[in-house]
């Protein structure tokens, strides 16, 4: 929809008329829920043909370290993988409950498009949310309480995407705490403060994402003999959480909660758990991205946490600007940041913001994980004209 | 009462990959889900 109202007469089509365009939601909800359908049976049809898996539905619950009780029924296991995820952290703001407000959860799944929706939480799926539902038609604020967007990322990059979410209409609030929220008769509304400003916004919807949670309430713990580390599980590097015979991974565990770091960790518990590999996590080189349009993503250190890290840094940049693919394609907002070891030339971090960057990432993903210098990437003859000469530009201008 | 080598509790996506591979390396896994196949 924003590509036909933006682009279409710029790149020829006629017969389109920005005025007249309009979102069904509902049709929208519906595509994704055959797409997810689709993906789903294709699990059960993969856990049918596995012989040695049972497939039971239920809430498990802990009542001893061998001992799991779901729904109505008891089974014994010697050793358990907790898989269990996470789930929306709801910080306690006063009034907040009586307001009313959805998460993640419902936020895919609502009858019809909002007009007004306030989303609390500069992370990366409050920003994924912002843009998707601004460029559905709702008007959005965005609320972050540090005093950037994605403060962890390059602070070029998120920067300068917070410029293009405003520049498409989402009013970004940082440095900014909510401290009360309620409803009146037409609204929800919140109060929030930056510094010494209180001020009050309405809105129709108010959205969380202000972090993640281990999912293990009605778990039984205790009974395991599982810690937790805060809001999440305590395991050691082989995976394996406080109790001898339970491993746990992915979300529940923390860190870089993504669905990439969860299948590697998949396999690691199970060789442990199995067979006693003692296999460890590495985490070295794990990528990240924020699927806005232009897309962030990044891996490994910030010119800043390089520094801090007693790194003699060398940082080379290039900006989408001068790609000839992305100004055919109309997209050349962005740009590619390196970061490399002065000493020994070996690449720290990569950062992009731009068109498809979650997929040009790959290659500092492969150049990080093989301890590559700048210079095979920069020396790397890459196809023209593509996105990822960009990438080697920038490698090229690492001094 | 059912008794196996492993249960792998979630079959969201550390999950799934977690007990596939256990079964794979001989092990009689039970998976349990509360909700839905693939998690979040
Ligand atoms: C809005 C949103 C967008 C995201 N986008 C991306 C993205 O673009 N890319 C990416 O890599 N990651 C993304 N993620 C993160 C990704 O979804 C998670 O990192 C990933 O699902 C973690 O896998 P997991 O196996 O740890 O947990 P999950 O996939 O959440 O699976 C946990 C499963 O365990 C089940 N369960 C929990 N407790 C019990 C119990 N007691 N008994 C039985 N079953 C139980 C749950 O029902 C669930 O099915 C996103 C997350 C959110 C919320």
């Amino acid at each position: 929809m924003h590509l036909v109202r933006h682009h279409a007469y710029e790149f020829g089509v006629r017969g389109v008329d920005p005025n007249a365009l309009s979102f069904d939601l509902t049709t929208a909800i519906a595509r994704k829920d055959k797409i997810v359908g689709g993906i789903i049976s294709g699990i059960h049809s993969g856990l049918k043909k596995n012989s040695g898996i049972t497939f039971l539905t239920g809430r498990a619950e802990f009542t001893s370290p061998v001992d799991i009780r779901l729904d109505g029924q008891a089974i014994t296991a010697d050793k358990s993988i907790l898989a269990v995820g996470a789930t929306p952290t709801v910080p306690t703001i006063p009034g907040l409950d009586e307001a009313g407000f959805i998460t993640n959860n419902e936020a895919l799944k609502l009858g019809a498009l909002p007009a007004s929706m306030i989303i609390i939480g500069g992370g990366y799926i409050g920003i994924e949310f912002a843009q998707m539902y601004a460029r559905f038609g709702t008007g959005v604020t965005l609320l972050g309480r540090a005093p950037r967007l994605m403060p962890k990322e390059e602070p070029e990059l998120s920067g300068q995407l917070e410029e293009i979410l405003q520049s498409e209409g989402i009013k970004v609030h940082t440095s900014t705490e909510v401290i009360r929220a309620g409803r009146d008769d037409t609204s929800r509304y919140v109060i929030s403060r930056n510094g010494e400003v209180e001020q009050r916004m309405n809105a129709e919807i108010i959205l969380l994402a202000t972090g993640r949670t281990a999912r293990v309430d009605g778990l039984g713990l205790e009974q395991a003999g599982v810690d937790l580390n805060g809001a999440f599980l305590k395991t050691d590097d082989q995976l394996n959480t406080t109790a001898p015979n339970i491993w746990s991974l992915g979300d529940a565990n923390g860190g870089q909660m993504f669905t990439h770091r969860a299948t590697y960790d998949g396999p690691i518990a199970a060789l442990n758990a199995v067979k006693s590999l003692g296999r460890a996590v590495d985490y070295r080189v794990v990528p990240r991205a924020i699927f806005t349009e232009p897309a962030l993503a990044s891996v490994g250190l910030t010119e800043e946490e390089a520094r801090q890290a007693g790194h003699a840094v060398k940082v080379g940049s290039y900006s989408f600007a001068h790609s000839g693919r992305g100004k055919a394609l109309g997209q050349n907002e962005g740009l590619v940041k390196l970061v490399v070891d002065g000493d020994s030339r070996e690449i720290l971090g990569g950062h992009i913001l731009g068109p498809h960057a979650d997929m040009l990432i790959h290659e500092v993903v492969i150049a990080m994980q093989g301890r590559s210098t700048i210079e095979t990437l920069a020396k790397a003859i890459h196809i023209h004209p593509t996105l990822n000469e960009i990438v080697k530009s920038a490698a090229k201008a690492v001094q | 009462m059912d008794h196996y080598d492993l249960a792998v509790i979630g079959a969201g996506q550390g999950g799934l990959p977690a007990a596939h591979l256990a079964a794979r390396l001989g092990a009689k896994v039970a998976l349990i889900e509360m909700q839905q196949v693939g998690g979040t």
